[in-house]
């Protein structure tokens, strides 16, 4: 009866590595096509602005997990070739975050002032130019501080992975409570775990909303 | 790609599809509910004058904001009978929906009282209101223009996330996205007439939010 759960650390330490791998490359995938969405949101073309609004329309209304499973088992019938559920779990996380990040940096890009766009265009500077120099160092202090939440999101989501059968933390506590007398400590340590990753996460973005709110010049323009 | 998009093959399934959405709905509408009245039980906790209870209910939201939903409804459906408890998976995926959803609706409400000046609650007292007509013409109408927005993007969260039920083996739309498509090799169509469903409900939710939002608050004036 009695197991000696503390063998199991090691196995979940790692386990919790892998879920933060799936994560941050989910969520780097969903901050760039964050990005691009929301330049499309705020373009000049009626077209490019209609399209990235009903993309973010769409994952913002259908859950994570029938995206997951779709990016699973639907799109190998495109592709003509199996997804690894590494690959299909990163899809659909990213799909999903790039929806979210899009609002975010959309807010974000919106927060910059009028005037900024004006003194751009007077020195002459293009639009890619005046994005990255002016308008997107601004946009990054109102930018980060929920970007955090949507990382937190995305690693929360990162669980479902375990549903297309990727071992992750969730999965890993699953098979250890499957190879144990199935009791809940595996349950109960796998709830302490994402706790304690993601409370970690956003008591550092609470650090960098203080930073960033703290009346300093956006970074890059210091 | 051999592989031709055609509705027709899921029609035997739609039928099962009604049943799988009648359960989503009255999952997530029960889920808002009960999640709707704890949160309003923490919220009202974290503004109690005894430190250890605006603890508690503290560490219930950030508890509930920053663990995985698809665990605690592993928890409760499977910690459920080793303390006695017998659950169905429906009332297994209620509580862990609920007690998640809760942890939201608090931040919600708490956020929404939080907005309502100390000399609100003064200026009441001092006219001499009881504590039910202070609540009920000043704070209410108040705190109710402030959570009216989020609330309504965290009752499309509950919709949205009553799909992981799915996991603890309820039948609803995701577990029919996920029968039929495996059975009938139908993923494209599953998954476009599951999509449909979920975004009809959400939609339908943010147009009517839209809708009485407009009626409620055009009278009053909107640049407080």
């Amino acid at each position: 009866m009695s197991t000696d759960w503390l063998s199991y650390l090691p196995l979940m330490l790692r386990a919790a590595g892998t879920t933060l791998w799936l994560s941050w490359l989910a969520m780097l995938l969903g901050v760039v096509g964050g990005v691009a969405l929301a330049l499309m949101r705020t373009s000049r073309w009626r077209g490019l602005r209609i399209a990235a609004l009903i993309y973010t329309e769409f994952f913002r209304s259908i859950p994570i997990l029938i995206v997951m499973f779709f990016s699973y088992f639907g799109v190998p019938l495109f592709l003509g070739r199996d997804l690894s559920p590494f690959a299909a779990a990163t899809l659909a996380l990213a799909l999903h975050a790039s929806a979210s990040m899009s609002e975010v940096v959309r807010a974000g890009i919106e927060s910059v002032g009028r005037g900024q766009w004006e003194a751009a265009q007077a020195f002459g500077l293009r639009y890619w130019l005046t994005m990255r120099l002016i308008i997107l160092p601004q946009a990054a202090r109102v930018i980060v501080p929920p970007s955090v939440g949507v990382f937190i999101t995305v690693l929360k989501e990162s669980t479902l992975a375990s549903i297309i059968g990727y071992i992750e933390l969730t999965k890993t506590g699953l098979l250890i409570r499957e190879s144990t007398d199935g009791g809940f400590v595996p349950l109960l340590a796998l709830a302490v775990m994402y706790f304690a990753i993601n409370y970690s996460i956003s008591l550092g973005g609470r650090f960098l909303e203080h930073r960033f709110h703290a009346g300093r010049p956006a970074p890059g323009l210091a | 790609m051999d592989y031709t998009f055609t509705l027709r093959t899921i029609y035997p399934y739609l039928g099962e599809l009604r049943e799988a959405a009648a359960l989503t709905l009255a999952l997530s509408v029960l889920a808002i509910v009960i999640s709707l009245a704890i949160g309003t039980g923490i919220a009202v906790l974290r503004r109690s004058p005894s430190r250890p209870l605006r603890l508690l209910a503290g560490a219930y939201v950030e508890v509930m904001r920053n663990t995985p939903l698809l665990v605690i409804l592993y928890i409760v459906y499977f910690a459920g009978p080793s303390i006695g408890l017998r659950l169905s998976s429906f009332q297994a995926a209620l509580i862990g929906l609920s007690l998640n959803s809760a942890g939201y609706m608090a931040e919600i409400l708490r956020a929404g009282l939080a907005a309502v000046p100390a000399g609100q609650f003064e200026a009441a007292r001092s006219l001499g209101l009881s504590g039910v007509q202070m609540f009920r013409l000043v704070v209410f109408p108040q705190v109710f223009r402030t959570i009216y927005a989020p609330l309504g993007n965290q009752f499309i969260t509950v919709i949205l996330a009553s799909s992981l039920a799915s996991a603890v083996a309820v039948d609803e739309v995701a577990s029919w996205m996920e029968t039929v498509g495996s059975t009938s090799f139908r993923f494209f169509e599953t998954f476009l007439v599951a999509a449909c469903v979920y975004l009809v409900l959400c939609q339908a939710v943010n147009l009517v939010r839209i809708g009485i939002g407009r009626a409620l608050f055009r009278s009053e004036a909107m640049g407080r």
